[in-house]
C-alpha cells in the first residue's frame, strides 16, 4: 500500500500532464486531420498527374487489393485507372509503402495502361537521411524506372543508369534507401499486375 | 511597487541577452541541427524559427507553472514531455496549413523535440523563474535562433541563387555558388559568423 502512495507522491504530476498533452494533441488532431488527409489526396492526384501525362482523371479500378508482404504480413492498397479526354484508360496508380532507412517510405507507382512497363514513381513521404537517403528522389535514380519492364525489379552497385531494363544502379551513399525502392516495387508489382490482368482492367482499352 | 520596478530592468536584460549575449546559435553554439539543415533558403528557415519560438513560449510557460510541483530527478522528462506536446502540435499545424513547407522541413520540424535551445532554457530558466521572465526568455530566445537563422539563410540563399525569397536580387551577370546551398555552404558561412561575432566581443571586451 505504501509502495503504491510513494508511486502516486512521486508520478502524479508526470501522470496527469500525460493525460493533458495527450488530450491537447488529440484536439489539435481533430481539429485539422480533415485538411491533413486533404492535402494527402491532392498531393496524390499530383504526383499520379507528374507520372501519367496523359492522365485527364482517375478512377478507383480496385479497393483494398491485398499485397503480401515479405514479413508475411498482409498489406492493402487501392488502385488508381488513369483516364485521358476520351475515357481512354492510359495507365494506372498506386500506393507502395516500405521500409525505408530510418522510416516508411510511401510511393505513388504507375504502371502503362497493358501494366506492362512501369511510368515511374514518385515519393509521397520519406524521412530518408538529408544529402543521402533523399537522393531518391533526385531523376538520377528516378529515372531508371521509367519504362523499366513491369516485372521484378533487381539493384545492382555499379552499372550504366542509363540503360533502360530491370536493373537499377543504386545511389552511391545510399544503398539502403535504394534497395528500400527496389523491395516496395517487387513486393507490389506481381500482385497489382495480377490483379489488373485476372479482373480485365489492363489493356482494355476502356 | 519597488519589485515592479526591480523586475523591469530583468525583463529588459533578459530579453537582450537571448538576441545577442547568451544569442543560442551564435554565443552558446546550440540548436547545430536546424541552423545547418534548414538554412540553405529563407523561407523554411523563418518558418523553424517561428516553429521554435512557438514551441519555447509554450514549453517556458508550462514549465514556469509547474515548476514547484517538479521532482528533481523526474524533471527532464517531464520537459520532455512537455516540448514533445507543443511540436507534435507544431508539425500538425504545418503538415495542415503549409504543406509544401512541411514537406521541405522533413523530419527537422519533429526533431525540434531534441533541440537543446529549448530544454535549456527550460532547465536553466523556466524552472527557476516566474511567467513573465520565461515568457520574455523564450521571445527573446526564440527570436535571437529566428534571426540568426534567417541571416545566415539569407547569405545561403543570396550566393547559392542569386534570389532573396525566392526573388532575384543579383544582376543577371552573377554566377550561381551551388555549394552555398549544400552542406559546405552552411559550414563555411556559420564559421565566419561565428568568427565575425567573436571578434566583435572581443573588441568590446
Amino acid at each position: 500500500m505504501s509502495n503504491i502512495k510513494h508511486f502516486f507522491e512521486q508520478s502524479w504530476l508526470l501522470i496527469v500532464s500525460s493525460f493533458f498533452f495527450g488530450l491537447l494533441i488529440a484536439v489539435a488532431n481533430a481539429a485539422w486531420s480533415e485538411r491533413i488527409v486533404q492535402n494527402e489526396i491532392d498531393k496524390r492526384n499530383r504526383l499520379m498527374t507528374d507520372l501519367i501525362a496523359d492522365a485527364n482523371s482517375f478512377d478507383v479500378a480496385a479497393q483494398a487489393v491485398e499485397i503480401p508482404d515479405t514479413k508475411a504480413k498482409v498489406v492493402k492498397t487501392d488502385i488508381y485507372r488513369a483516364l485521358d479526354g476520351s475515357g481512354r484508360t492510359v495507365g494506372f496508380a498506386f500506393i507502395a509503402v516500405g521500409s525505408g532507412f530510418q522510416d516508411k517510405i510511401k510511393l505513388v507507382i504507375a504502371v502503362d495502361g497493358k501494366c506492362e512497363k512501369f511510368l515511374g514513381f514518385k515519393v509521397l513521404a520519406s524521412n530518408e537521411t538529408p544529402g543521402f537517403g533523399d537522393k531518391i528522389k533526385d531523376s538520377y535514380f528516378s529515372s531508371q524506372f521509367r519504362d523499366a519492364p513491369a516485372g521484378k525489379l533487381q539493384l545492382v552497385k555499379t552499372g550504366d543508369d542509363k540503360k533502360i531494363d530491370s536493373e537499377i544502379v543504386a545511389i552511391s551513399g545510399a544503398t539502403v534507401s535504394s534497395e528500400a525502392v527496389v523491395k516496395i516495387f517487387n513486393t507490389y508489382i506481381d500482385t497489382v499486375r495480377e490483379h489488373l490482368q485476372t479482373k480485365g482492367s489492363a489493356g482494355n482499352g476502356k | 511597487m519597488a519589485s515592479e520596478a526591480l523586475d523591469k530592468p530583468a525583463l529588459g536584460q533578459t530579453f537582450i541577452a537571448g538576441l545577442w549575449n547568451e544569442n543560442p546559435v551564435l554565443r552558446l553554439v546550440l540548436g547545430m541541427c536546424p541552423t545547418l539543415a534548414v538554412t540553405a533558403a529563407v523561407r523554411p528557415a523563418l518558418t523553424m524559427g517561428c516553429s521554435v519560438i512557438f514551441v519555447l513560449v509554450c514549453s517556458n510557460l508550462v514549465v514556469s507553472l509547474m515548476r514547484n510541483l517538479l521532482k528533481p530527478h523526474l524533471r527532464i522528462l517531464m520537459f520532455t514531455l512537455t516540448i514533445a506536446a507543443f511540436v507534435t502540435i507544431a508539425d500538425l499545424f504545418l503538415k495542415a496549413f503549409l504543406p509544401e513547407m512541411s514537406e521541405r522541413l522533413g523530419p527537422y520540424v519533429p526533431l525540434i523535440i531534441v533541440n537543446c535551445i529549448i530544454i535549456c532554457r527550460a532547465e536553466a530558466c523556466a524552472s527557476k523563474n516566474g511567467l513573465a521572465v520565461s515568457l520574455v526568455d523564450a521571445i527573446g530566445m526564440g527570436l535571437g535562433f529566428t534571426m540568426t537563422l534567417c541571416v545566415l539563410a539569407s547569405v545561403r540563399e543570396l550566393l547559392a541563387t542569386g534570389k532573396i525569397f525566392e526573388q532575384q536580387v543579383m544582376p543577371a551577370v552573377f554566377v550561381p555558388w551551388a555549394a552555398m546551398s549544400m552542406p559546405v555552404g552552411a559550414f563555411i558561412t556559420l564559421g565566419l559568423m561565428l568568427g565575425l561575432v567573436n571578434t566583435i566581443t572581443k573588441k568590446k571586451a
